[in-house]
């Protein structure tokens, strides 16, 4: 039943669009709204120039990792006491409860800079029984990395305040595919578009870009000057790489395994004319097809478990979302609705998939979010212009995607519901974004 | 020292026009009567005439790789006309004559004379080439000239399709004839599409679209090794802008050639 109705509204979705605002909330939300107060850091020492501009920059970047978290009520600053907090002693706790503010936890803290060395004193304290949860002295070598502190900061108040619910995205780093002139390389960035690196430079196509789940690899497909067929990549951060050697001239959306053994990809089949879903080792052995079937099955992405692949078919007319077991066995169709799906992705929970989808009649993709043991289907973005290739953040609570709502491709941030949207990339064309995953650590022995 | 492909049919025009002319000009004096038997081919005698012509042809080397050159060396004797077969035409009596056969061939020398008719036969063998993506310069730059003179035309495509239409058909028809006319240069398809859609599927359906070119070129005769396919999804579209005069140019396969 609430399928049908769910149907009916993704029916209707077009002409609803402008008044609609997805009311589901998918990720786990802390109990009551927490209010957190954010006090712009002072300097310890000399206020000089250099130090105003670290400041500004931590203060930032701080303020927006939070807000972008969407864990925290966060009042205005305007609201806040005049009277500047650069140590614990400085803090009256009776002017943070008045009823403007009536904040829960307050940050502060203070920043120096010191023959090239930059350092960060930071503190985030309970406004009701006034201890403090954390304080934290951070120093690094240049000052170029005072954003990189507060990514540091933050990601440690979210997991404090969101009592182990995530563990932050603000140092979780996006890779995404990048045109510069004719060639289109892999890049690597910090979530907010700050701090982008190149991992290829040999001026061919490189696309679809996904990490191997310790993050010190990527792996994309290639198509360097003047060959003729594309190539699975293998690259570590660190320069190495390896070429995944296959008999066939196309293939595309490679992704690691969550053990980071295997290699799940769309390549065609050998003698056929379509492409296929296969799996293989690293280093290319023990390639196997899960997909013998005469039509296109692309765009494979992992379960979180490892054990089954969704995957993108257009065996019944058109391309729909399928999921099967990673030896091709209990196929089934998720996605009933018609239209163009493409690029899914497992949610780190395993509870949901994210995909783009094109309703018929339709030019345009609008990022979905489908729980799959239900079946129930989620809007979350909307508006102009073409959203495609939706990626999970770490925590499962943001999804990164590319959209031309500004004219080219760029890449954008939102909360998994397709609020608090952001834009990360600004210039080029700027598409399949990747949200590195968190790494697990093994135990020690 | 001259060099004939043999599928080259303006070079065989030209190269039959030359020797005809030649032939016309140069008729044979008449010759001393020569008891000599011919040392090869068959004999045939006409009671009322001179002396029987004589005819050696020879071949070296007597085997090729395929794209590679062989010599054919005749002499004659008591000859008024010869004529060497498998496209060649008539010649000089005495002469060579460099050639490369695409398949392995007979060529067979037919000498006329006052005393009748002598025929002399050597076989060319032409094996596949041993390394492929070696091929004469010659077929590669003819075919490479063919593409940048607008001879080979794209194919264009149904939206989300990848069947060959009536019209590609035709263009596909046209193109197989270049493409067997320089038999040795390597031909690559590329797979394109319009920027609707994503760029995953893009990528497979321009895959697609390359593959029942490629499929479509076989059944014409084009062999299957000749021809490597690419797609490349949106990547490169043909024309720009957002409507569809611009998207169906951009759904299409398109034929470069390679080394």
């Amino acid at each position: 039943m609430n399928r049908k109705i769910l149907t009916l509204c993704l029916v209707c979705l077009p002409s609803l669009l402008k008044a609609q605002t997805p009311d589901v909330v998918i990720y786990p939300r802390p109990r009551e709204d927490t209010k957190l107060a954010v006090v712009d850091f002072v300097a310890r020492t000399s206020d000089t120039q250099e130090v105003q501009a670290a400041l500004r920059t931590f203060d930032q970047v701080l303020w927006d990792d939070l807000e972008f978290s969407a864990f925290f009520e966060m009042p205005s600053k305007s609201f806040y006491p005049l009277k500047p907090l650069r140590s614990p002693t400085d803090v009256n706790f009776d002017n943070w409860q008045v009823p403007t503010l009536d904040v829960d936890f307050l940050i502060f803290g203070n920043l120096q800079v010191d023959r090239g060395f930059a350092v960060v004193e930071a503190y985030l304290y309970d406004v009701r029984t006034r201890e403090q949860v954390l304080g934290k002295r951070y120093t690094v070598s240049d000052d170029t990395l005072i954003q990189r502190m507060a990514h540091e900061f933050a990601d440690q108040v979210v997991f404090q305040l969101s009592a182990g619910t995530s563990r932050g995205v603000a140092r979780a780093q996006i890779a995404f595919s990048s045109l510069k002139g004719r060639s289109k390389e892999i890049y690597v960035m910090d979530y907010d578009g700050a701090n982008q690196r190149t991992i290829t430079a040999n001026g061919g196509l490189n696309k679809f870009p996904q990490w191997s789940s310790d993050n010190s690899k990527l792996t994309f497909i290639t198509n360097l000057p003047r060959s003729s067929r594309w190539e699975l990549w293998i690259q570590d951060l660190d320069g190495g790489r390896r070429v995944l050697p296959l008999p066939t001239s196309y293939v595309a959306s490679p992704s690691f395994s969550p053990d980071g053994k295997q290699l799940a990809f769309a390549a065609r089949e050998v003698n056929g004319s379509d492409s296929g879903i296969y799996i293989a080792d690293l280093d290319g052995g023990r390639l196997r097809n899960l997909s013998n079937h005469r039509a296109i099955d692309s765009s494979p992405t992992w379960s979180p478990t490892g054990r089954q692949i969704a995957f993108i078919s257009d065996r019944s007319g058109s391309p729909q979302l399928w999921v099967m077991d990673t030896d091709g066995s209990n196929l089934q169709r998720l996605v009933q609705e018609g239209g163009h799906c493409d690029s899914p992705d497992w949610s780190p929970d395993g509870r949901f998939i994210t995909y783009s989808w094109q309703p018929s009649g339709q030019w345009n993709h609008q990022i979905y979010v489908i729980e799959v043991a239900t079946g129930r289907i989620f809007q979350v973005s909307s508006g102009r212009g073409s959203s495609e290739n939706p990626h999970w953040s770490p925590d499962g609570r943001h999804i990164a995607f590319q959209s031309t709502r500004t004219g080219s491709k760029q890449i954008f941030v939102m909360n998994a519901d397709g609020k608090n949207l952001k834009q990360v990339t600004a210039y080029g064309v700027n598409e399949s974004p990747a949200w590195a995953g968190y790494v697990v650590t093994e135990p020690q022995e | 020292m001259r060099r004939v492909t043999l599928h080259n049919l303006s070079w065989f025009f030209c190269f039959f026009c030359l020797l005809t002319a030649a032939a016309c000009q140069k008729r044979p004096p008449p010759r001393a009567p020569s008891p000599a038997p011919s040392r090869s081919g068959d004999i045939t005698r006409d009671q009322s005439a001179g002396p029987l012509p004589t005819v050696t042809l020879t071949a070296s080397p007597s085997s090729i790789e395929r794209g590679d050159q062989t010599t054919l060396s005749w002499t004659t004797t008591d000859t008024m006309s010869l004529l060497i077969d498998s496209g060649i035409g008539n010649v000089a009596d005495n002469g060579s004559l460099v050639v490369s056969p695409r398949e392995s061939t007979t060529f067979t020398a037919t000498a006329s004379g006052s005393g009748g008719e002598a025929t002399a036969s050597t076989r060319v063998t032409v094996v596949p080439r041993s390394a492929r993506g070696i091929m004469t310069s010659t077929d590669l730059d003819g075919l490479q000239q063919a593409v940048e003179e607008g001879k080979i035309q794209p194919l264009f495509f149904d939206y989300d399709q990848a069947g060959i239409s009536a019209d590609g058909e035709r263009v596909l028809k046209e193109n197989a004839r270049w493409f067997q006319q320089f038999p040795d240069a390597t031909i690559v398809i590329e797979g394109h599409c319009d920027e609707r859609g994503t760029e995953e599927y893009n990528l497979a359906l321009g895959d697609r679209r390359a593959q029942a070119t490629k499929a479509y070129l076989v059944q014409l005769g084009v062999p299957a090794y000749r021809m490597e396919t690419i797609s490349f999804g949106e990547e490169r579209p043909f024309a720009p802008g957002y409507d569809e005069t611009a998207y169906r140019l951009n759904r299409r396969a398109h034929f470069m050639v390679t080394r």
